[in-house]
């Protein structure tokens, strides 16, 4: 029989709908007697959807500058490599 | 997403970079940085992913030229930021050294009896919906802080798959990874994130 233990292992694919059908079953089966794991995939989905509103990863302004003033030289020695061409 | 589905504005925008368009460059810079550095530093330490990031900016002014759009532009400027670093690694022989040997987090594999039923079972549901959540400001900076602390591996899964919306069979192609990894990975991820929302919920605190 699938433990509450088992079913946090495969949980997220449960909520993402990559298990198999025997597998998934057991796991609706299980829900329906356990309050513990109901609300566990509960919010485990809902700390899922959070990562979609979150776009972490905020880079410092001192880096894309850095990046800006690269390209800004890169597209001017590209432009006059063109013009030396023509 | 995998697939090619471009937007009036992102082909507007590829037209304008091919044209050398330093303002449409200053555009793409802000917007696709932030998850080129997540797929280097899944690869490299932030010095070198940063570096790499910057290389690879360089070398799209290039490169746009023959973007056809057979992909998204974020997908396509995601291959060459993980092309780069994969050669990187090579040369220096260094690998990415990842655990995947077990699913569960340890903090969350406390929480179950021997037996494997729940010792210390989630007591409530989240109060609101994800979309309701990320409306309280402390819990945005705790989330900020937590996400900085995952393990570069599954933070650069985290944001690929459910901040960017890359297909799995996208993901694992950019991050070299199985498709059975990525799903660790992801799990793993989703369970640091559970239990600081969890915490943060009963304490109010981060
Ligand atoms: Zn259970």
């Amino acid at each position: 029989m699938l433990m509450c233990r088992d079913l946090a292992r495969i949980a997220s694919d449960y909520i993402d709908d990559e298990l198999g059908t025997r597998q998934n079953l057991s796991v609706k089966v299980h829900l329906m007697m356990c309050k513990g794991c109901r609300t566990f995939i509960d919010n485990l989905r809902t700390s899922t959807e959070l990562m979609t509103y979150h776009s972490s990863f905020k880079v410092d302004e001192d880096f894309l500058r850095r990046i800006d003033e690269r390209v800004t030289d890169a597209l001017k020695a590209h432009q006059s490599g063109k013009s030396n061409q023509d | 997403m995998g697939t090619a589905a471009h937007t009036e504005t992102e082909l507007s925008l590829v037209e304008r970079m091919k044209e050398g368009d330093p303002s449409a460059y200053k555009h793409a810079v802000r917007h696709y940085s932030p998850s080129m550095l997540a797929v280097a530093r899944f690869y490299l330490d932030h010095a070198n992913a940063d570096e790499v990031v910057q290389d690879c900016w360089v070398s799209v002014i290039d490169a746009i030229q023959k973007f056809e759009g057979r992909s998204g532009l974020k997908t396509w400027l995601h291959r060459i930021v993980a092309n780069r670093c994969k050669n990187q690694i090579r040369s220096s022989s260094r690998e990415v050294v990842t655990d995947f040997s077990d699913s569960l987090d340890p903090d969350l594999a406390n929480r179950f009896k021997p037996s494997g039923r729940w010792k210390a079972p989630p007591q409530a549901r989240f109060h609101e919906s994800a979309e309701a959540l990320m409306e309280t400001e402390a819990l945005n900076d705790c989330l900020d802080k937590h996400l900085s602390a995952l393990p570069e591996t599954q933070r650069s899964a985290l944001m690929l798959y459910e901040a960017h919306q890359h297909a799995s069979g996208e993901v694992c192609n950019i991050l070299d990874v199985s498709a059975s990894n990525l799903r660790v990975l992801l799990h793993r991820a989703r369970q640091k994130v559970f239990l600081m929302v969890e915490a943060f919920q009963e304490t109010g605190e981060c």
